[in-house]
């Protein structure tokens, strides 16, 4: 029962907010909702490290360890980012009380569709939850109404909507081959057992809709072209949201079926990961040393982050762990980063690296704040990225992958480098901004995000590995 | 009866003619020029699909099917082209796209190659299967294609949005043959593409009033490189 409650929160938070126009009550509910969201997350994870898995209704809803993994990352993103929200949106939305308003609705709706994606069984239902994410958040990408965020709201529409019914074709074939084997019940588990009678063709072609349908979601080149903009232009909350833990949503997609497409001969779905990984880690590095605005460049940041994590999943079973290890990690130094590159534009009102110099005095916060969060995603230690990627780096040594190893390591150093150029420029130098105090929620926000990366950068905790490991099961043939 | 394979026999081919219209209807919204004709088009299209699901619902006694029509018949043929009429002012309705980016003849050509590379990549799955699959599959997968191509080639915000529906049409016309327990997902796709229509209209209205054009092939702000 406590998993239908998760997605339920939010919904209620929403008709809060469409009920009353009072913000400070409204504010108050979201944040409240998202902490409650996080509790009851981190108590089905923890019942399913003790039970394996749940189960609310046989064959439509449940969880298990790689579903309560992405729960309890979705709570800890919602958590913040609705904390977050609290004091940003004050003042990004200051004049108008009812965007402010209208704002609340939409974030809590989206969170409420992003909760449901891992707690159905059934493929067609996480489908249309799938949908729902990208359909209720239109509106928080092109929140800002300017020309530029409804044009990357267009094109986020347009692209992954294209994306998810590409995908639903793939669905069909796999229920088509469930049928043709007389399976009636239609959920990840049975795909998983019926997949080796499946014939070979069906999935391939049900492999290669699903991953392009489902990679444009996630953001694997060349179908990301809308990451960036989106991933920019939204509101800082909601760019961590869907940079730190909508994509690894959509992945998780592709990760319940990859038992079964992984069973295709001659490592087909392993290859197919492995290229287009690499081609995503090389082409978000590039363009990141390119960059002029630094939203966009955690957003490409993203881009390379899905191909690090789909080159650990082609690596086959030697890189199952390093991919969830760098799962996690990913969702808390992302959601960190954009935090971070929002405190910034409440410093500084602007979005462009070159217009801004000495951070550092202009709010020593936000200053380092940015700085350290991008060493962190960058993958300098002792932040918790730089052990998730040194496992994947050992993971591709043990399976023998040398050659993604060594593409790996230069497209990852670029982007340090990248990332590093940018920042340098921002936060060094003379102050081009008077000095500024940040609002009481987001300094709290950006503790509270700290925290994880900082603590799993040295230490993992015994229950955060079982939990890895359980996650592990899913994974499995 | 005799007379019962006489209809079934009937119905098999009036599913041909279906299938065929429904290609040609994807081929036509590709080429249409004024918004309000691609409108009718997808409306025909939606249509087209209803009646294969309602023949292929008689077929195998399938009351899934008969209810994926209905919804169709619902959500695309009479919900979507309302919305959007409401929604969206007149001027925006008749706006024509006078240059496509690729010319027609050329486009018809591409969409004669998709035609016979999607029949080439779900050959190996039509051996053995049934006469509604040989039909479905690959007239859904190509029509599925042809809307990728025709949302790629677009720059009005309307016919993109009619494009990327008639894409989920061309998925669902290969789903309704393949699968019995479409009707699930139709009905959440149906609701759910009538809010996407409206979210897609609104935003096209904002755009219009904030840019005054709803040109999307123009939106070029946000690119890599370049100064302000």
């Amino acid at each position: 029962m406590i998993i239908l409650a998760i997605p339920l929160i939010p919904v209620l938070v929403s008709l809060v907010a469409l009920l009353t126009p009072r913000l400070q009550v409204i504010r108050l509910a979201s944040t409240l909702g998202g902490l409650t969201a996080l509790i009851l997350t981190m108590r089905v994870a923890q019942m399913v490290s003790r039970h394996i898995a749940l189960t609310v209704w046989p064959h439509w809803i449940g969880v298990d360890g790689l579903s309560s993994l992405i729960l309890v990352l979705q709570g800890f993103v919602a958590m913040t980012a609705t904390l977050y929200s609290w004091g940003y949106m004050k003042q990004v939305a200051a004049p108008h009380p009812r965007r402010e308003q209208q704002f609340y609705v939409n974030l809590n709706l989206f969170l409420a569709s992003l909760f449901m994606v891992p707690i159905f069984l059934q493929p067609a239902l996480t489908w249309v939850a799938v949908e729902l994410t990208t359909v209720l958040s239109v509106f928080l990408v092109g929140f800002e109404n300017t020309p530029k965020a409804l044009e990357a709201a267009w094109k986020y529409a347009v692209i992954t909507i294209m994306g998810a019914t590409i995908a639903v074709l793939g669905i069909f074939l796999l229920l088509w081959g469930l049928s043709t084997l007389h399976v009636t019940i239609q959920t990840w588990a049975t795909l998983k057992n019926a997949a080796p009678e499946m014939p070979v063709a069906l999935l391939k072609l049900a492999f290669v809709f699903i991953f392009i349908g489902f990679g444009t979601k996630v953001g694997i080149v060349p179908m990301h072209t809308w990451l960036p903009d989106a991933h920019s232009q939204a509101p800082s909350s909601v760019c961590a949201l869907l940079s730190g833990i909508e994509v690894s949503t959509i992945l998780y997609v592709i990760m319940r079926l990859w038992p079964v497409f992984e069973q295709i001969p001659g490592d087909f779905a392993q290859n197919w990961a492995l290229v287009f990984g690499l081609i995503s880690v090389g082409t978000a590095a590039f363009l990141m040393v390119q960059v002029r605005d630094f939203k966009r460049l955690f957003a490409f940041s993203t881009v390379e982050q899905m191909g690090i994590l789909l080159v650990a999943l082609g690596l086959g079973p030697a890189g199952h762990y390093a991919m969830l290890y760098q799962l996690l990690t990913h969702a808390i130094t992302k959601s960190l980063a954009f935090y971070s590159a929002g405190a910034v534009f409440l410093a500084t009102s602007t979005l462009d690296i070159a217009s801004i110099k000495g951070l550092i005095r202009i709010s020593p916060l936000a200053g380092f704040s940015l700085l350290f969060s991008g060493l962190a995603i960058a993958g300098a230690p002792p932040f918790a990225v730089f052990l998730s990627e040194f496992s994947i780096f050992r993971a591709s040594l043990t399976s023998r992958h040398i050659l993604v190893l060594a593409l790996l390591l230069a497209f990852l150093t670029l982007a340090f480098i990248g990332i590093l150029r940018h920042l340098n420029h921002m936060i060094f130098g003379k102050p081009t901004h008077p000095r500024i105090t940040l609002p009481r929620s987001v300094t709290l926000a950006l503790f509270i995000s700290w925290l994880p990366v900082l603590v799993f950068g040295v230490y993992l905790p015994a229950s955060v590995h079982h939990l890895l490991a359980l996650t592990m099961l899913a994974l499995r043939r | 009866m005799d007379q019962l394979m006489g209809i079934h026999h009937i119905l098999v081919d009036v599913n041909g003619l279906v299938g065929a219209l429904f290609l040609l209807s994807a081929v036509v919204l590709m080429t249409a020029r004024q918004a309000q004709s691609v409108l009718r088009l997808f409306v025909r299209q939606s249509i087209l699909l209803a009646i294969s699901a309602f023949v292929l619902g008689w077929l195998h006694h399938s009351a899934e099917l008969m209810i994926v029509g209905f919804i169709t018949i619902i959500a695309k043929a009479i919900l979507i082209p309302q919305l959007l009429t409401r929604t969206l002012g007149p001027d925006i309705r008749s706006r024509r796209e006078l240059e496509f980016i690729v010319n027609t003849p050329v486009s018809l050509l591409i969409a004669l190659g998709i035609t016979v590379l999607s029949y080439f990549f779900v050959a190996p799955l039509l051996m053995g299967s049934g006469q509604d699959i040989l039909v479905n599959l690959p007239v859904g997968l190509d029509v599925l294609l042809i809307g990728v191509y025709t949302l790629a080639v677009r720059r009005e915000a309307v016919p993109q949005m009619l494009a990327m529906m008639a894409i989920d049409n061309g998925a669902f016309f290969a789903g309704i043959a393949i699968t019995t327990s479409s009707a699930i997902i139709e009905l959440a796709a149906g609701l759910e593409g009538v809010m996407v229509v409206l979210v897609a209209a609104i935003l096209t209205r904002t755009l219009a009033q904030h840019m005054g054009t709803t040109e999307v092939g123009a939106l070029t702000h946000l690119k890599e490189g370049e100064s302000e």
